[in-house]
């Protein structure tokens, strides 16, 4: 892969909004199992108890968007659309609300989604189903389509050279950069806000406490996995993109540079006799060896391994297989027992976390999964494991 | 690098498979009909073009069709067609070198839609949890890659109504980067009760038919289907001595409006700019283009929309262009992909397909359309242009092999 050159983050999420409260945040990162329950807003929990869930903490969108035009947006939206104001003005492009560098045509966006806006889905379909489908409200009909926060991340921070959103479960917001990297290979664009975004949602909620993945896992006792409590998993949401460019055009304006993404690797392998829900120990370690030969790199120059493990034993141990397969001895830390699962988002968070730990900021011990850290981190590999058999790596470094 | 269409697959409102497909078409045969997967009575609006022939049990095994709902259904279905069409053996798609690209706007809908309704009237208790693997757009590759034993990229790209668009000219990059020999792609969609409801109370809808550039037009009429595609490198569909190259993927070209969630730039700046990429990026000048599929909705934002295109790109010259959603309705994010099977029909027969319902010519559109009754005409290099939800523009030039010049280098950057 060319090297591209991170230039921006913007973020969302529960340890704070923005770079440096996230980066603050994750130097101080316990993990949520550890903490009392956090006050949840996004939806009535009173009907849950023990709702095992983390959202973006006094989320307010008028503070970065404004009063107006939000009236019909969904949190998805709100959420993809802060992080992606945050990202540009933390890349330089933009100052106060105004472009700086570049041009709308020559930037675009790339963003991943698992589950599109559930909000939005479920309170048309309650008032079709409740009362007539004619009274459902147009102005809100668009948010049901998957595609939807993406465009209107374009619409208010008018990014015109392309928007392409993926819907790629837990890996969409490693597979974007893939999908971003061919994009400026072929100068689609000079700079592209890469990431992703999960909201919280009752539906959300709902499905996974349903699926019983939300700990404590009956049954499972205090079983650990390398270290890993098995019934710390938390649903979460963020939303999160990283600027990426071309190092001719980054230097060009002489953008401060973050990081690199150096590499990308991707699999699919599921037995034909494997269930449907299946996470692939086998896709994992080809994903990551594909990732680091794209980055020219051998196992033995990885510091870090920014994993997936979100507290779910049945995804957690073929993920920690499939690492410990490619990559022996490198440590491996879990940003999700912080933050919770933040499914299409995920991805992107474990790259915004590798920037704070390529820049210096310390690694949390709360967060080691496996290993030893390292006295300095200069090459990182972040992983996802997907619910179906496919797994996904990028490779970052120090620029 | 070359990439050619080598096998299509179609489940559609006017046919199941390729040869009935374009026979539906070059008829001009409307597959708009009452709707019967759900009550549609208060809603002012009866029609839709369902694939009512389809019968996921004639394509899929049992444990397949438990396991999936209706519009992976339909794309796996598709993609069976379009790998027997290729003539590529089972078991020949194995390996990591084989990628599946899927485009949808909402995927598998009636998955939601089944748990949304047990929540609503049975509360909490009565969602069954079963069923919730079986939900997100994310599947539809991931069935497929099942299917085939690919290992592979899996992606789906939720891109609305140009998703089929967006997944061709993916697929194609995907090839074009080394990243992948083979690639399944397209798209599908289904209907579903939401969907009919929202496009209903956004006005979209036209009470009995889709008159695309039509004075008259009243909007769109919603379809579903499946268009799947197999796409190979050049070295791969030569070394293969069964591939008939069937098409080959030129430029595409993509750009956002940046302008309103469902209406179209009015100026279609975007969308200029998107037909603009596709035919720079096939190496060709618009003299080169012999026709036009149309995103052609029957709206009028749309259509007025893709009008100022037409003249923007070329000038004076009437392009034919035509409309397929006419008869097949509107099949949301499988739209591109069934029309960019159309645009092959085109390419191999050098029939042009109709736009059907068209009376009344639009001084606001001021373009030749290809209305009622086929047309025969130059067949060389054509252009599937799509617009979507979003602000999205999309637009994939398609050929008769080797009939684009050498493609350049993938590293635009390097050149």
């Amino acid at each position: 892969m060319t090297p591209r050159l991170v230039t921006g983050l913007g973020i969302a999420c529960a340890l704070g909004t923005g770079t440096e409260a996230f980066f603050g945040g994750l130097a101080s990162a316990k993990r949520l199992s550890a903490l009392p329950p956090s006050a949840i807003r996004s939806f009535d929990v009173s009907k849950y108890p023990d709702a095992r869930i983390v959202e973006v903490p006094e989320f307010d969108a008028t503070k970065y968007l404004g009063d107006k035009g939000l009236r019909t947006l969904d949190r998805l939206t709100k959420l993809l659309v802060v992080a992606a104001r945050l990202c540009l003005h933390d890349a330089g492009i933009k100052k106060d609300n105004l472009w700086v560098a570049l041009a709308p045509e020559r930037v675009g966006v790339v963003c991943s989604n698992a589950y599109g806006s559930l909000e939005a889905i479920t309170e048309l379909d309650r008032v079709a189903k409740l009362e007539d489908a004619r009274y459902i409200n147009p102005a809100k009909f668009p948010n049901t389509v998957s595609n939807s926060a993406s465009g209107y991340v374009s619409i208010w921070e008018e990014l015109r050279a392309l928007n392409v959103s993926v819907s790629d479960g837990n890996c969409g917001g490693l597979d974007a950069v893939a999908c971003a990297d061919i994009f400026l290979e072929t100068a689609r664009a000079d700079a592209i806000i890469t990431g992703g975004g999960e909201a919280m949602s009752e539906a959300l909620f709902l499905a996974f406490q349903k699926l019983g993945v939300l700990g404590p896992v009956t049954g499972a006792g205090d079983r650990t996995t390398n270290g890993t409590a098995t019934n710390d998993t938390r649903l979460g949401e963020a939303a999160a993109f990283l600027a990426f460019e071309v190092p001719e055009v980054a230097r060009a304006r002489g953008a401060r540079i973050l990081g690199e993404i150096a590499g990308y690797g991707t699999s699919f392998f599921a037995p034909e006799e494997s269930p449907l829900v299946f996470a692939s120990r086998e896709a994992m370690k080809r994903a990551i060896t594909t990732a680091l030969a794209d980055a020219q790199l051998a196992p033995r120059d990885v510091d870090l391994v920014v994993s997936s493990v979100a507290g779910l034993p049945q995804l957690d141990d073929e993920e920690l297989a499939g690492i410990r397969d490619a990559l022996p001895a490198a440590a491996v830390v879990a940003p999700k027992l912080a933050l919770g699962e933040t499914l299409g988002a995920g991805g992107t968070i474990g790259m915004a976390a590798s920037l704070a730990w390529l820049g210096g900021v310390p690694v949390a011990q709360d967060l080691v999964v496996g290993g030893s850290l390292p006295a300095r981190v200069r090459h990182v590999v972040v992983t996802s494991i997907g619910y179906y058999g496919n797994a996904s790596a990028v490779v970052m470094r120090a620029s | 690098m070359r990439v050619f269409i080598t096998g299509v697959g179609v489940v559609s409102s006017i046919g199941l498979g390729k040869d009935a497909f374009f026979a539906a078409l070059a008829e001009g045969t409307s597959g708009i009909s009452p709707v019967e997967a759900f009550d549609v009575k208060n809603l002012g609006r009866q029609f839709a073009g369902e694939a009512k022939g389809f019968r996921p049990k004639d394509h899929l095994t049992a444990l397949e069709v438990r396991r999936m709902g209706r519009c992976s259904q339909m794309a796996l279905a598709a993609a069976r067609m379009a790998i027997t069409d290729a003539g590529i053996d089972a078991g020949a798609l194995k390996g990591p070198r084989v990628a599946v690209v899927l485009g949808t706007t909402m995927g598998e809908a009636d998955v939601l839609g089944d748990l949304d309704h047990a929540w609503i009237h049975k509360g909490a208790a009565g969602v069954r949890r079963a069923i919730i693997p079986k939900y997100g757009s994310t599947l539809l590759p991931i069935h497929i890659a099942r299917a085939i034993g690919s290992e592979g990229a899996v992606l789906t790209l939720p891109a609305a109504c140009a998703a089929g668009n967006y997944a061709i000219g993916f697929a194609a990059d995907l090839i074009r980067s080394g990243k992948a020999d083979v690639v399944v792609t397209g798209a599908a969609e289904m209907l579903q009760e939401l969907q009919y409801s929202g496009f209903v109370r956004l006005a979209a809808m036209a009470p009995a038919k889709c008159q695309p550039f039509d004075l008259n037009r009243q909007g769109l009429i919603l379809g579903e289907g499946a268009g799947i595609l197999v796409l190979e490198s050049e070295a791969h569909a030569t070394r293969r001595k069964a591939a008939t190259l069937l098409a080959e993927v030129g430029g595409h070209g993509m750009t956002c409006d940046a302008y309103h969630i469902t209406r179209p730039h009015p100026d279609a700046i975007g969308s200029i700019g998107a037909m603009r990429q596709a035919i720079e990026r096939s190496g060709v000048t618009p003299d080169a283009v012999d026709f036009v599929n149309a995103h052609g909705t029957g709206t009028k934002h749309n259509d007025a929309a893709e009008a100022k295109v037409m003249k923007d790109i070329f000038g004076n010259r009437k392009v034919p262009i035509s409309s397929m959603k006419s008869m097949l309705g509107h099949c949301m994010g499988a739209a591109s992909a069934l029309e960019a099977i159309g645009c092959i029909m085109t390419l191999e027969r050098g029939v042009y397909p109709p736009t059907i319902g068209y009376e009344t010519p639009d001084p606001e559109c001021d373009v030749d359309v290809v209305a009622n009754v086929a047309r025969s005409g130059a067949h060389d290099v054509v252009l599937n242009n799509s617009l979507a939800f979003g602000g999205y523009n999309s637009v994939t030039c398609l050929a008769r092999p080797y009939k684009l010049p050498e493609p350049p280098p993938f590293s635009r950057r390097a050149a």
